[in-house]
């Protein structure tokens, strides 16, 4: 269509010099032979449109760049392919690809191998592909590299899962026993690592403790802050529940003959684990986001993974499929957990 | 066999259990009756050192047993493996049942011999299934506490506790938390313990079943004993005492 007001531009042109030579004829040769090409002048209507983008009139501006002629046999071309390619410009900086792309493709007609145009009408082209093809197509490109990383999230997340509780477990015994400096020791442990954001933890492992003569390896310095935050927070849920099964319980296990240990190894904690499941599962979801924070510390995780890909092309969707990567862990851990619950709930009558 | 001597338990200003002297021979039935708060279920737990006594002595075949006393003259109470293997000797049944919940009936009877005991599985399973036909539930076997019924609960807590063949076995309230109709099951397996010659101390609101039961009964109040004597002579007319009076006026 664009081609097509060329087309007319150049007929009027063409008429206008025939008027312009009859006319120059008419008042006895007093023109400049050089006003036989009287068509617009390329260079000038590149300063008028310079001139309207100056003024903020773009929409003139772009008229005008539409204008330049395309180069006769012999001449440079010069302002035709500037014009063009502020016009792509332009268009392309207001979301209209289609007009953006069809300006590059006419300077490519002219010069095929002009590089500007090319690249422009490649990003135009890209970015006229629907949203949803484009998701589907960066997913190709970045899901490997997030994926691979998420390996790394799901590592630290297990072994937390295992260190935690277990530590957890024993710093809930040492709370409730009766061994009075044991006790203050863990309470102390529990107000630092509950009282504290995770992130600060992490920095202090990571680089104080360095400063303090023990340097640690990225993974090391994760695990250990996870761990000590995850077993802090583990062991208050496990107290909790120890100390809401039913008094009676010890005294029955003592009426038997066992000891206190035996109490707790045989009657006591095994009915915990139900009642434990949910606030636990709680903790396991939190924790695959936490893992995030150990981005910080030079781990290479999901997130930071992400967070690199997205700082090199700024595009969103991998942010999107990060997401995607942590509902999906966090949704199996729901259900497994739910599944968890319901066989350890066997002996309960509900 | 075990003879308490002058024990006493406080709970802050409040006194308990006032110097009280009780005295078990082999065989012997004791019931303990008496309003509720005189102090019978905490005399029961000092038996089996559930309840830590202030003062007072408790000998077990005629030696001092569970406590001794610190430079100061205090009484504590002996290490725990010392306490453990004493109350292994002293079956307990609770008011409200406490089995392990997280256990089938079966196991809960095989728990104390296999953790306490350290019998092999197949022993202490035959010696479980035994009792469960003993308490009538050997159908129950596999089945989880929560799906019993209260009467079926306490028999399969009678068992857990016989199944460490205790000396002396203990009731408090047995039949206390249980619905009026399963209060007989429960009292029927008892019975069938006594005929088996078993020394028991028995706390009860159940009047007729402490008639029927006891070699002697025991009125307490306010932590000490009011009154004690055969069946016959507390549910007598002739019962002279005003306060055991007063308390059968109100419960028969």
């Amino acid at each position: 269509m664009v081609r097509r007001r060329y087309h007319q531009l150049e007929i009027t042109g063409v008429r206008l010099g025939v008027c312009a030579c009859t006319l120059s004829l008419l008042v006895l040769f007093l023109l400049c032979p050089w006003s036989l090409e009287a068509e617009p002048d390329g260079y000038d209507l590149l300063l008028k449109a310079t001139q309207a983008l100056r003024e903020g009139d773009l929409d003139r501006a772009l008229h005008l760049y539409q204008q330049v002629p395309p180069p006769q046999e012999g001449q440079e071309g010069g302002a035709f392919v500037r014009s063009r390619m502020e016009a792509a410009r332009i268009f392309f900086s207001r979301q209209e690809f289609e007009s953006s792309a069809s300006m590059c493709r006419e300077v490519l007609e002219v010069f095929p191998d002009n590089l500007e145009a090319k690249n422009l009408l490649r990003q135009a082209e890209v970015s006229q592909i629907p949203q949803w093809l484009r998701f589907l197509k960066d997913m190709k490109t970045y899901l490997p590299t997030l994926l691979k990383a998420s390996g790394m999230t799901l590592i630290l997340v297990l072994i937390t899962m295992i260190v935690s509780p277990t530590a957890g477990l024993f710093i809930a015994l040492g709370r409730i026993s009766r061994m009075k400096m044991l006790s203050a020791i863990f309470w102390f442990y529990i107000w630092i690592f509950r009282g504290t954001p995770l992130l600060l933890q992490l920095f202090f492992i990571y680089y104080g403790l360095p400063q303090l003569g023990l340097t640690l390896s990225p993974f090391t310095a994760a695990i250990l802050g996870l761990g000590l935050n995850y077993s802090a927070y583990l062991a208050e849920i496990i107290r909790g529940a120890i100390e809401s099964i039913d008094a009676g319980q010890m005294e029955a296990a003592k009426a038997i003959g066992m000891s206190y240990w035996q109490a707790m190894r045989r009657i006591i904690v095994p009915q915990t684990y139900k009642r434990l499941v949910p606030p636990v599962g709680n903790e396991f979801i939190a924790l695959i986001k936490d893992t995030a924070l150990v981005s910080t510390i030079a781990m290479v995780e999901l997130m930071r993974a992400a967070d690199q890909i997205f700082n090199a092309t700024f595009n969103i969707f991998v942010l999107m499929q990060a997401a995607i990567i942590y509902l999906v862990l966090t949704s199996i851990f729901t259900v497994t957990f739910r599944k968890i619950e319901d066989r350890l709930g066997v002996y309960e009558n509900r | 066999m075990i003879e308490l001597t002058g024990v006493v338990k406080n709970y802050g200003s409040l006194v308990a259990v006032d110097h009280v002297d009780l005295s078990i021979t082999g065989g012997q039935r004791t019931v303990i009756i008496g309003p509720s708060g005189s102090g019978k279920t905490t005399l029961l737990r000092m038996v089996n050192f559930l309840e830590k006594i202030d003062d007072g002595t408790i000998l077990i075949d005629g030696r001092e047993a569970g406590y001794r006393r610190d430079r100061k003259g205090r009484l504590v109470m002996e290490k725990p493996d010392v306490i453990c293997k004493l109350r292994s000797e002293i079956g307990m049944v609770f008011q409200h049942f406490h089995l392990f919940p997280h256990m089938t009936a079966l196991n809960n009877v095989m728990e104390g011999p296999i953790t306490v005991k350290k019998e092999s599985r197949e022993d202490a399973r035959k010696t479980a299934l035994d009792l469960l036909g003993k308490v009538g539930l050997l159908d129950k076997k596999d089945v989880y506490p929560a799906f019993l019924s209260g009467g079926q609960k306490q028999r399969v807590a009678i068992a857990r506790a016989l199944a460490m063949r205790p000396r002396l076995m203990l009731f408090d309230e047995p039949t206390s938390a249980l619905d009026p109709e399963l209060v007989g099951e429960v009292f029927s397996t008892i019975k069938s313990l006594a005929q088996e010659g078993m020394t028991m101390v028995i706390v009860t609101h159940q009047m007729g079943f402490a008639r029927e039961m006891a070699d002697r009964v025991i009125f307490m109040d306010n932590g000490r004993f009011i009154f004690e004597g055969t069946p016959l002579d507390v549910f007598s007319s002739q019962m002279e005492n005003p306060r055991v009076k007063a308390f059968l006026d109100k419960v028969l």
